[in-house]
């Protein structure tokens, strides 16, 4: 998949940009606070619809303005799509080739984008709740029938939670929505493992040829196992429920444990080791895409040139297949600066705006 | 402007509050009845009051109704045994539609919520409970609709209801008739899948 335009207008300090990068490494340069991390990130939320940066639309609003605009344009192996992402004080509307989308979730899964950014240390440092969020949301993009489950997993689990918080619980009540919370958290235990068993052999790979030799192991940490029966558990564990006031068990408490060289990463990993494991899990969802679909998904690199020294970042790119569209911010502003070894399209970015070196 | 005038904005909020409208059409609504002929704006407002006054919700089945009780509890043709249960009144007429089923309803007027507040006391299945016992109903259907809070509320009427005597059923779900299999949306086709039943 290759991304061919991007224009936006009104997100955060960029001005209006049309942006056509070159088929396999683009160089997005400029200073710090000049918009770089911006453009990937309209990228991101056209694809997506979610910022790696914030939750909250408004913050994606330039200073002074009302609304956004991204159009992004792309092309894959067997079709265009043209995604177009429109925010206006509150009211937020995306399209797929000119059709109004009804769910605004239903943009997953059209245009696969990978982006790794500094944020994504927490992968590794911070708590369960962003590595479930790194599955689900690289699930829902591969199948449709997991984002269904995760939408009435969430749906139920909040229903039940209330319920919960209630003075006096009913257990027939409590009850009621079991059965249903069962059949979608089964459905994300069953595509988590799957998913996870996959990636964790493609990081595998990955971390041994970034960081010579050394080994990364990600395996997946479900509340409870794959096969055993949730709408047993859910009534077993209703008591305990009813202490805690919610609902102790099931899919919602699933993490990923990552170890190097046998040691849990989170605490016993280096700073380098820490960063180069989590742009490991992006370059084994990145081949994963790939053997899913066919083809590499877009592939963004924030600032990796600060989070790697010069050696891993000569390895990062002789493991990336050339086939890969990767755009890439660095804040080395001298064109001729490269430690990729390969050929770059270039851009200068300066105070919100874009031009080609 | 004239919008801004007292009374024609309760008048466009009035309007506001009906299901479907936006504000847009509340005032496209409003500046109708504002220029049209007078006479059609107080057969509107008579019409509304009067229908208002006529229909009742049925004291057995909480259906809509202009007799009490509703034209299908006092009908003794239909199946006193079999109680279709539907969340509001328009799943009722749906049913009755379709023309083939022949048994009663109860018309819940909501469905298990928490997040909204809405419990069983809300839902009056008190008066459920007693219609069962008291009209000796042998099935109960149970078709509400197929949401998160619609399966919920089938499965705790289902806990309720089922064993001694009475046996609870739930409508199915899939494939609308007549309609392909690519114009079904995924959930409908996962669920259709999982519904399957041999022939």
């Amino acid at each position: 998949m290759h991304l061919r335009r991007l224009q936006c207008d009104g997100f955060r300090c960029l001005k209006a940009i049309d942006f056509s990068p070159g088929d396999g490494l683009t160089f997005l340069r400029g200073k710090n606070a000049q918009g770089k991390t911006s453009v990937l990130e309209s990228i991101l939320y056209a694809a997506t619809s979610k910022s790696h940066r914030t939750n909250t639309e408004r913050d994606l609003v330039g200073k002074d303005g009302d609304g956004f605009r991204i159009a992004v344009d792309t092309q894959g192996l067997e079709r265009s799509v043209k995604l177009e992402a429109f925010w206006r004080q509150g009211i937020k509307r995306f399209k797929v080739n000119g059709v109004a989308l009804e769910r605004v979730s239903d943009i997953l899964g059209h245009v696969s984008i990978i982006l790794f950014s500094p944020e994504d240390t927490a992968l590794v440092r911070g708590g369960a709740s962003v590595r479930r969020a790194f599955m689900d949301m690289e699930l829902s993009q591969l199948s449709p029938v997991y984002l269904n489950a995760l939408q009435d997993y969430r749906k139920a689990l909040r229903q039940r939670n209330e319920l919960l918080r209630q003075p006096r619980v009913s257990r027939d009540l409590l009850e009621a929505w079991d059965p249903q919370l069962a059949r979608a958290g089964s459905e994300l235990i069953t595509q988590r493992a799957a998913y996870l068993e996959e990636l964790s052999e493609l990081a595998q790979e990955a971390y041994r040829t970034l960081s010579d030799g050394e080994a990364l192991r990600a395996a997946y940490k479900p509340d409870v196992e794959p096969g055993e029966d949730l709408d047993d558990l859910f009534r077993q564990s209703a008591d305990n429920d009813i202490r805690r006031r919610q609902t102790t068990r099931g899919p919602h408490r699933d993490d990923i444990t990552l170890t190097i060289e046998g040691q849990p990463a989170r605490s016993h990993g280096s700073q380098g080791q820490q960063k180069t494991a989590a742009l490991c899990l992006r370059l084994a969802d990145l081949e994963l895409v790939k053997r899913r679909n066919g083809e590499y998904p877009v592939l963004m690199l924030d600032e990796v040139f600060s989070e790697l020294d010069a050696e891993r970042v000569r390895r990062l790119f002789e493991y990336i297949d050339p086939e890969v569209q990767c755009i890439v911010t660095t804040t080395e502003t001298n064109p001729a600066w490269n430690p990729t070894g390969r050929h770059a399209t270039q851009f200068l970015m300066e105070a919100g705006q874009l031009r080609p070196i | 402007m004239v919008l801004d005038a007292p009374s024609v904005q309760r008048l466009v909020e009035a309007f506001r509050r009906l299901p479907g409208i936006g504000k847009r059409t509340a005032e496209r609504l409003a500046l109708h009845v504002l220029t049209a002929p007078a006479d059609e704006a107080v057969l509107l407002s008579e019409s509304v009051k009067e229908a208002r006054a006529a229909i009742t919700t049925c004291s057995r089945c909480g259906n809509l109704t202009d007799i009490n009780p509703c034209a299908i509890c006092s009908d003794d043709r239909r199946d006193a045994k079999t109680l279709c249960i539907v969340e509001r009144p328009a799943g009722a007429m749906a049913i009755e539609k379709g023309g083939t089923y022949k048994g009663r309803y109860h018309v819940l007027h909501g469905v298990l919520n928490p997040l909204e507040g809405i419990g069983p006391s809300e839902l009056r299945l008190d008066r459920l409970y007693k219609r069962i016992q008291d009209e000796g109903v042998r099935e109960v259907i149970v078709a509400t609709n197929a949401t998160a809070e619609g399966e919920a509320t089938a499965m705790y009427l289902s806990g309720q209801l089922d064993g001694d005597d009475v046996k609870v059923t739930r409508i199915a779900h899939g494939v609308p008739m007549g309609g392909g299999l690519e114009f079904a949306d995924d959930a409908t086709l996962t669920h259709a899948l999982q519904g399957r039943r041999s022939v």
